[in-house]
């Protein structure tokens, strides 16, 4: 068929453009104001990298590095390992299973403000429920989001929470691209439930479990709303990730220059994550 | 049965219970809350069901302005769905049906925006939109909901359209059909699955996101549910009552949507891949 380069385009353009205008735009004009000093919109003089070396040894910016390392390693570790336990529990196709597929689906659906809001009501002292499992179990568990270390533990319960699902899911689409006559020889090998396990699922569904984990670090590493609604960034900046910083520095200090240098230093920790999500695409043959 | 059957089968229900009970507690719990006063949901020793039912919260918040929010976050959603789909088809099919110079690297920045949070472009953006001045704009907003969802729409379409007999659209093109015709009247008809997975993931996006919009909208008169909600969060403090009744307001609807049309959704989640 008679398919030119200059038609392919004309179905194209509109849609590339927009993502000119309000990704790759934004992107090349943030790089612009990371490099001037910026009050309150006001672009100031040039400071090449200034914002950036600020930025980079500011003793509150590096708390934020550490924090969302300890947050997005913890919450990827959980996360995935609920995931991927769910998604063996849940891969038979029963109506039991189908039910509770939909049911672990919904704190993943719902608003992610909603679902941590909820959350937050649930770990305070006003819902009760700690007061009583307290009395119950005869524990002393504080105010659970006014102490450092429970307030990460909350933090990366709400992970859990919301994304072992999505896990689940990457991981159960992954399962189905094994063809069952693989399985199905490996039983009449002998090979017990272990060794198939080993041998024939877990070799091919590594691509699957590689792009999940990537999916998964990108979200953890970059989500504001948990720690903005849940934890505030507290106690004494126990759970301020990068996110947040950003949030606060851009938003609450209007200083753009410095908010859009950690924009950017954030941006090229996603670019890197998704090089790599790239290569697990291209190992696969997704990508053409 | 065997013991052994009957022990497994138990242990299998009890694990499944408690998964269920993980997921569904915090909603539940809220929901059945929104309904009660506020001395019955301060109470330290918790009960599951009111004492007194009562509407009080849900009266609360549409006195103090959801109704506005509502319609907002529903004019917003409508809106990015449709300039997403409009967009996203058309484009889906230049990528799945044509061979050019640079669909390589197409096909390269649709992943890699699809796989870019948002957070981290919430400083740039803003930065733009305020230069051109959409801040504080519905408009804006569906821009930008747009651009950050066209992607995964694009891919939804494009890997659908591929699965499509190619001959189909010969034969209209023999038949006198222009390419666009082919698309509108052949293409997009057999590719409703296709169509309203990318529908479903748009729409969750616009209606639940928060941070973007939290970002852009400032005044009251433009803002959506989820912003709605974070100003009661400040505005009625400890007072859960009406929060939790603004917060199922925001997610009824959204899981009633998904628990009919759930398989699309998942399609969605896995980037393509729908079943007709």
């Amino acid at each position: 068929m008679t398919a030119g380069p200059r038609h392919a385009y004309k179905y194209l353009w509109p849609a590339l453009a927009l993502e000119a205008a309000f990704v790759f735009a934004p992107l090349l004009l943030s790089i612009y104001y990371s490099l001037h000093k910026v009050r309150y919109f006001e672009l100031g003089a040039m400071v090449w990298f200034g914002n950036y070396l600020d930025v980079l040894s500011h003793p509150v910016f590096l708390n934020s590095l550490q924090v969302t390392a300890l947050f997005s390693l913890s919450a990827l570790f959980f996360t995935f390992l609920t995931g991927f336990g769910l998604a063996f529990f849940l891969n038979r196709d029963g109506p039991m299973s189908v039910l509770l597929r939909t049911v672990v689906l919904i704190p993943y659906v719902i608003a992610m403000l909603v679902g941590s809001m909820l959350l937050k009501w649930l770990f305070s002292a006003d819902a009760g429920l700690i007061a009583m499992a307290n009395a119950y179990f005869s524990l002393t568990v504080p105010t659970i989001l006014a102490d450092p270390k429970y307030a990460m533990a909350a933090l990366v319960a709400n992970a859990i929470w919301r994304d072992s699902a999505f896990a689940m899911i990457m991981l159960m689409a992954g399962l189905k691209s094994i063809p069952p006559s693989l399985i199905a020889a490996a039983r009449i090998d002998g090979a017990g439930w272990w060794m198939t396990f080993h041998r024939i699922i877990l070799p091919l569904l590594k691509p699957a479990m590689l792009i999940t984990m990537v999916r998964l670090l990108l979200h953890f590493a970059n989500v504001l709303t948990f720690p903005l609604i849940l934890t505030g960034g507290g106690p004494n900046n126990a759970t301020d990730t990068v996110a947040l910083r950003i949030f606060r520095v851009g938003f609450e200090d209007y200083d753009l220059g410095r908010a859009n240098a950690m924009a950017i230093l954030l941006c090229i920790f996603n670019v890197c994550a998704v090089m790599l999500l790239l290569a697990a695409f291209r190992k696969r043959g997704a990508v053409a | 049965m065997k013991p052994t059957q009957v022990a497994s089968g138990v242990a299998r229900l009890a694990i499944s219970v408690l998964i269920a009970a993980a997921a569904l507690l915090p909603i539940v719990w809220g929901l059945l809350s929104s309904f009660k006063t506020p001395q019955d949901i301060l109470q330290t020793t918790p009960r599951w069901l009111p004492a007194t039912f009562t509407l009080e919260n849900y009266i609360s918040i549409f006195k103090a302005g959801t109704g506005g929010y509502l319609f907002n976050s529903i004019l917003v959603s409508t809106g990015t769905v449709a300039l997403c789909l409009a967009l996203g088809s058309v484009a889906g099919y230049g990528l799945a049906r044509f061979q050019f110079p640079g669909k390589r690297a197409v096909t390269v920045s649709i992943i890699a925006v699809m796989s870019i949070p948002v957070a981290s472009l919430l400083i740039p953006t803003y930065t733009l939109m305020a230069e051109v001045a959409l801040v504080n704009t519905r408009l804006g907003l569906i821009l930008v909901y747009s651009a950050y969802q066209l992607p995964i729409v694009i891919w939804i379409m494009a890997t659908y359209y591929q699965t499509l007999p190619e001959e189909l659209e010969w034969s209209a093109l023999i038949d006198g059909y222009s390419r666009a015709q082919t698309l509108w009247k052949i293409v997009l008809p057999l590719s409703r699955p296709a169509l309203i997975a990318a529908t479903l993931f748009v729409l969750t996006f616009a209606w639940n996101d928060f941070v973007v919009a939290v970002t852009l909208l400032s005044a009251d008169s433009v803002r959506t549910l989820p912003i709605g909600i974070y100003n009661f969060l400040g505005f009625y403090g400890r007072e859960w009552g009406p929060l939790l009744a603004a917060s199922m307001v925001s997610i009824v609807p959204l899981v009633a949507l998904f628990v009919a049309l759930q398989r699309f959704f998942i399609a969605g989640m896995t980037g393509g891949g729908v079943k007709g």
